[in-house]
């Protein structure tokens, strides 16, 4: 789901940066609106670092494994502060782990970033079954997890198929993005699972954490 | 911390030298005229430039190596895909599939431009310590707490990685394989583990930061000061690349 460099041209990728420059800007603005929006600060920053390290957990699918994305879980802990973690992880996997790439940074970004952002405001939902309900924390975990990467990887899809520079006629087109999505559903009960667990854990052991 | 992509940042060359926030604006405009470069024509010249850049950086051909082969396994998939399902213009067949022109041609497009822009990324990351860069990120006007949530996250990146390494070893030690589906509730927890405990650490390394002053106005200047060596690298590459967007646009 990283969009590695060369396969987008200049205008999508500028057009990535200034989506991501807004989504950004508003997140700061919504942090800078806190009493003292420091202090969030190096809990978002350590948590931004135990997200990228969680990622690379492998998931055992047989035969093989998958990383999770976790930019669901992102959301449902950090609230307005996942965009600018989503940001920062790619960033570092950009220059460090050459995952993605400099150019497609701002399009990257804005594909996990905003279902980040969207898995937040979803799970904030939970409080329809009472503010310590197990059930509603699962459920929403869940659809948090897996809409947002859902999410991601159709808009992931949908910018490569119509963007990449040779000819494909528009009915495979969307013949692809659809098996390509499709494909991608098993992963997303994967990462919903995963997300709903790590809620519920969170959930019992450290709840102040589930507050965004 | 173990940066490998700092591994050659302290050598002495030109591009070493050159003032960090010159060189992150004129090689990502370079970068962005690469990414803007669509007519096969302009490779050559694309190669050349990132080729002449990276000789200049004194970097050795390994590192850019290493770094070239991770992505590479995408790329890849890319050539698997395009060549036989993007075009009309059969070239010959492979079984019963036909490999198609403009699949081979975006392919080639696709390749040139990813090896050449990670090639000037490495330039750029490779000759300046990487919170050097941040702090001319910094300079050049990227948002505090953006800038203080890069170094954060950049100081814990591997403390934190290790912690998961001696989880997961506890894990293996405790009988724990993780090759069944049945495992995913256990690295759950893992994760969980992971994020309450940096959760703790960040409220240590919080209060810690508020008594040697964080959050109060810097009392010093950043450092970066530029010459007119900086400046005539600047105006070279953003000549170069200047140049390269307006072949693109001559050639269309």
């Amino acid at each position: 789901m990283h969009i590695p460099d060369g396969i987008l041209g200049a205008g999508v990728c500028l057009g990535g940066y200034a989506t991501a420059g807004a989504a950004a800007w508003w997140s700061l603005r919504k942090i800078g609106r806190k009493a003292n929006p420091r202090e969030g600060i190096p809990k978002a920053s350590l948590l931004t670092a135990a997200f990228l390290v969680a990622s690379w957990i492998h998931i055992p699918v047989p035969p093989a494994s998958v990383h999770l994305v976790l930019n669901g879980l992102l959301g449902v802990v950090l609230g307005y502060y996942a965009f600018p973690a989503v940001l920062i992880g790619l960033f570092f996997q950009a220059v460090m782990f050459q995952h993605g790439g400099l150019t497609t940074l701002g399009v990257n970004a804005t594909i996990m970033g905003v279902p980040a952002f969207l898995a937040y405001h979803l799970f904030r939902l939970r409080r329809i079954f009472g503010k310590d309900s197990l059930v509603g924390t699962g459920i929403f975990g869940f659809l948090a997890g897996a809409g947002a990467v859902g999410l991601a990887a159709a808009a992931a899809f949908i910018i490569l198929i119509t963007t990449i520079p040779a000819g494909l006629d528009v009915e495979a087109q969307r013949a692809s993005i659809i098996a390509l999505t499709l494909a991608h559903v098993p992963l997303m009960v994967i990462e919903g699972a995963f997300t709903a667990l790590v809620a519920l854990f969170l959930h019992r052991v450290k709840p102040e954490l589930l507050e965004g | 911390m173990k940066l490998g992509l700092d591994a050659h940042a302290n050598l002495s060359t030109p591009l070493h030298r050159w003032d960090p926030r010159h060189k992150l604006v004129a090689l990502m405009a370079l970068i962005f005229s690469f990414a803007s470069v669509r007519d096969l024509r302009l490779l050559p010249a694309l190669l050349a430039a990132s080729g002449a850049l990276y000789l200049a950086s004194g970097l050795p051909l390994s590192f850019l190596l290493s770094r070239l082969r991770l992505p590479g396994f995408f790329l890849l998939m890319i050539a698997v895909i395009l060549p036989f399902l993007s075009g009309r213009t059969v070239l010959f067949h492979i079984g019963s599939l036909a490999v198609r022109e403009e699949g081979c041609l975006a392919l080639l497009l696709i390749a040139v431009k990813f090896a050449c822009i990670l090639t000037v990324g490495t330039v750029l990351f490779g000759t300046t310590p990487f919170l050097t860069t941040v702090k001319a990120m910094q300079a050049l006007g990227l948002p505090c707490i953006l800038a203080d949530m890069t170094f954060f996250s950049c100081r814990y990146l591997y403390e934190i990685g290790d912690d998961l390494k001696t989880m997961q070893t506890a894990m293996r030690l405790r009988g724990f394989r993780g090759r069944r589906p049945g495992s995913l509730s256990a690295l759950a927890s893992l994760a969980g583990t992971l994020l309450v405990r940096s959760y703790e650490q960040s409220d240590r390394v919080f209060k810690a930061m508020i008594l040697r002053g964080y959050g109060r106005p810097a009392s010093f200047r950043d450092g970066f000061q530029a010459d007119f060596r900086d400046w005539a690298w600047s105006a070279a590459v953003v000549l170069a690349a200047a140049g390269l967007a307006a072949a693109e646009m001559l050639l269309r």
